[in-house]
């Protein structure tokens, strides 16, 4: 059975329940008091994770930390498609490896901000902000490309990958630290496509899509 | 060629999205002179550009839900129409009909050029700046600059002076270095005082390749922005701009006028004249210009006819559906001559009078399940609602109980609503009530039916569904026409505590009928107790119920009336007005 040490608010938390939701894993919650408890530095948390840092996955004895490696782990152990992480095209899972990196950039500069709003921490708000607009043109043009060349997703498949959930939650985000997405439209589709994935769960301040229909 | 900023406040067409940003059941967050949009394109093709807030909590409706024809605030899941952008539904209030006033600022949308061209202000009629063509959009390039600023970088990154045609507003055809010599034209959209976006379109038909010249331009067009943004940098950033909040129309900021008796306010088109059913004529009756007002599910209208008759119809279309109204009406030889006068009569590109749609049968839309009951031309309001259910997925079913499968009305529309349609064809009295009988057995728990059609099949339903244990509330009903027989011998006085008047009414006469005698207006339609506008709230008194609208709660309760029709038990009544 799945543990999950979670935070209710925390983007690579949800990285992970959005995971599990879409490969449909049944797993158990264990709450770990963030923000104000900071229950994340307290000595028995540190036990689990020496960073003292969420996520923590345990499954069957085996204790897991950092969103992205945890995400791979679900992909390959739980996903019987094959496709949330592909290992059979090297480009691929390199171009996958390039976009988890990607998604620890938005951490740092989007979820900074509003770790920074929300929740009183004292980072640099402007330059995570500005830090967040930079990243956020590059992953618009990039994908406003793709659609140019019929693709939907962050990388070269037919289909999303880890990478596409691991770059979605803090984005999503990126409004509560103060980071408007107006400017960034192929990013606000991309969006709508994610939420529209089967086994979609939504969190507070990630809202719903409309159900997509085929238009007839 | 710099542009100040006075220059572009001036009313002018200026593009704020390619028509590629607006996929199936997307909304795009635009912005203009600092105004925030919320950009949807409806599933009919209609792009919709509004005011980006909500009209009960102010929340961004570029967050909401497009679902096709209405707009669906994330927020508390108020609905705004397609076109009109009024609002069709209050989920906190799912037993009423919203307000006409609320109604959501909008503002012009043209499509050209690949683009989404809007204006704020008064603008004259829309022209494209460049002639028709296959042009393509290229990819919008955000700038955080003055858009002055980004047009004079434009034009400075020509190649040759002579190439240079600048087109009003903020817009030049040019050629960029790089570019192998093509010519593009680029508008630039102010998006605020420190912002705006480069839109660019060029000829495609001239180039092999469109992915490495849409690339090709973004890079050259990146560059150009990282120049623009660095000497940004070193100014002081302008202040942004306010928007001009305009006060809403007259129409919408003022109390209704008071004299709203029948009145025939709105002049339609007769675009269509068929026969939809054996002995039911269908009419589309579409706006002379622009859209209709908002209605809901259940709404009917007041149509004036060229005999001074005026009559009651449904409105059977889909939500968003704007441009016309389409109403049935039966062919009834032994009616007081409404449905002959259309029969014969009216034509196609007739202009005849309508009043504004009015809902006294609104739909609930929170139901588990609709249960939905036709008879005969009583198909009309309950179509309009099974087409709102279908849009939003809710799970319904439509009953429709007919004479023959001809006498079944609007069957191409019936059909696009697939298998939530039952027919119940050539059933006599004891097979209709067998049917009924079966339908509403089940009571669960937030289901609801609606019916409409003949007296006796609604005095069926209400009683069948009364014994089947459903509450009184859970079931809606609406009559042609009051079947009860009107007894005016009655004499009492009725006190208006609002108009502070005192009226002795007389045998022979209607409260409503000597209200205005008195100079006393107030809302009616039917004028026999059957559509429920007249409804007025009783303060004291004991009123002698005539008419078919309400249910016997309410008729028990002793604090509502229909003055047109109902009288007192009392000698003395108090109403509300």
């Amino acid at each position: 059975m799945i543990t999950l040490y979670d935070f209710e608010l925390s983007g690579n938390c949800y990285k992970l329940r959005l995971m599990m939701s879409i490969l449909g894993v049944r797993y158990d919650i264990v709450p770990v008091d963030f923000y104000p408890g900071r229950e994340h530095k307290s000595d028995w948390f540190l036990k689990l994770n020496p960073f003292g840092e969420l996520p923590v996955l345990v499954d069957d004895g085996l204790v897991l930390r950092d969103s992205q490696a945890i995400l791979v782990y679900l992909a390959r152990k739980y996903d019987t498609t094959g496709k949330w992480f592909p290992v059979d095209d090297p480009a691929l899972t390199a171009e996958i490896e390039i976009w988890h990196d990607f998604a620890n950039r938005i951490t740092g500069t989007a979820s900074a901000a509003r770790l920074t709003i929300t929740m009183n921490y004292d980072f640099d708000l402007e330059k995570a902000q500005s830090g967040a607009h930079q990243l956020f043109r590059t992953m618009d043009e990039h994908l406003w490309f793709a659609e140019r060349e019929g693709r939907e997703w962050l990388c070269k498949a037919d289909h999303p990958t880890t990478a596409d959930i691991a770059c979605f939650p803090y984005t999503a985000l990126s409004e509560e630290g103060g980071i408007s997405r107006q400017d960034y439209p192929a990013i606000r589709r991309w969006l709508d496509r994610v939420r529209r994935i089967e086994g979609f769960t939504a969190m507070s301040g990630v809202f719903p899509a409309s159900r997509a229909r085929e238009a007839s | 060629m710099t542009q100040t900023m006075t220059d572009i406040r001036h009313p002018a067409w200026h593009p704020i999205a390619s028509s590629e940003d607006l996929p199936f059941r997307h909304v795009y967050h635009g912005q203009l002179l600092g105004q925030e949009f919320a950009v949807w394109r409806a599933d009919d093709g209609n792009v919709n550009v509004w005011e980006n807030r909500c009209l009960h909590r102010g929340v961004r409706l570029s967050i909401g839900l497009n679902e096709g024809a209405e707009l669906k605030c994330q927020y508390h899941g108020w609905r705004y129409a397609n076109r009109s952008a009024g609002c069709t539904y209050i989920p906190a209030h799912p037993a009423d009909a919203p307000a006409r006033r609320i109604t959501n600022r909008t503002f012009p949308a043209v499509e050209s050029l690949g683009l989404v061209w809007s204006a704020m202000g008064d603008v004259t009629p829309f022209a494209p700046p460049l002639p028709e063509g296959n042009w393509m959009p290229l990819r919008p390039l955000p700038v955080n600059a003055r858009p002055g600023a980004v047009l004079a970088a434009l034009t400075a990154a020509r190649e040759a002076e002579s190439d240079v045609e600048s087109l009003p507003p903020l817009g030049a055809r040019l050629v960029l270095t790089g570019v192998d010599g093509r010519a593009a034209v680029f508008f630039v959209q102010p998006v605020d005082s420190g912002r705006a976006v480069i839109r660019g379109v060029v000829e495609a038909e001239s180039w092999d390749d469109q992915l490495s010249l849409l690339r090709l331009f973004n890079e050259r067009l990146s560059t150009l922005r990282r120049q623009v943004e660095a000497e940004m940098a070193l100014e002081e950033a302008p202040e942004p701009l306010v928007p001009v909040y305009e006060p809403v129309s007259l129409e919408l900021a003022t109390m209704p006028d008071l004299r709203f008796g029948r009145q025939a306010k709105l002049r339609v088109r007769v675009a269509r004249k068929w026969q939809a059913g054996a002995d039911v004529t269908g009419l589309e009756l579409a706006a002379l210009e622009g859209h209709l007002p908002t209605f809901q599910p259940g709404a009917h209208l007041d149509l004036f006819l060229p005999n001074g008759l005026i009559r009651q119809y449904s409105i059977t279309n889909g939500p968003g559906e704007l441009l016309s109204y389409t109403v049935g009406v039966k062919r009834e030889p032994d009616s007081r001559g409404g449905s002959v006068a259309i029969a014969d009569e009216l034509r196609e590109g007739d202009v005849v009078a309508i009043s504004e749609p009015r809902n006294n049968f609104p739909l609930r839309r929170d139901a588990t399940r609709t249960i939905l009951i036709a008879g005969g031309i009583g198909i009309t309001p309950l179509l309009a609602m099974a087409k709102t259910l279908a849009s939003s997925r809710l799970p319904f079913e439509l009953h429709v109980f007919a004479r023959s499968p001809e006498h079944v009305a609007f069957p191409e529309a019936l059909d696009k609503l697939g298998e939530s349609v039952v027919p119940h064809i050539g059933l006599d009295p004891a097979g209709t009530a067998a049917e009924i009988e079966q339908l509403v057995s089940g009571y669960g728990f937030a289901r609801h039916l609606y019916v409409c059609g003949p007296g006796p099949m609604l005095d069926l339903v209400r009683r069948r569904t009364a014994e089947a244990g459903w509450p009184e509330e859970a079931v809606h009903f609406e009559y042609f026409k009051n079947v009860n027989e009107i007894d005016l011998s009655s004499t009492f006085t009725v006190e208006l505590a609002r108009s502070a008047l005192t009226l002795a009414i007389p045998s022979g006469k209607s409260i409503l009928e000597v209200m205005r005698e008195n100079g006393v207006d107030a809302p009616s339609s039917c004028e026999q107790g059957a559509c429920g506008t007249c409804l007025t709230t009783v303060l004291e008194g004991i009123p002698d119920h005539q008419d078919v609208y309400l249910n016997d709660t309410e008729r028990r309760s002793n604090s509502c009336m229909m003055t047109c029709v109902s009288r007192a038990k009392s000698d003395r009544l108090v109403l509300d007005i």
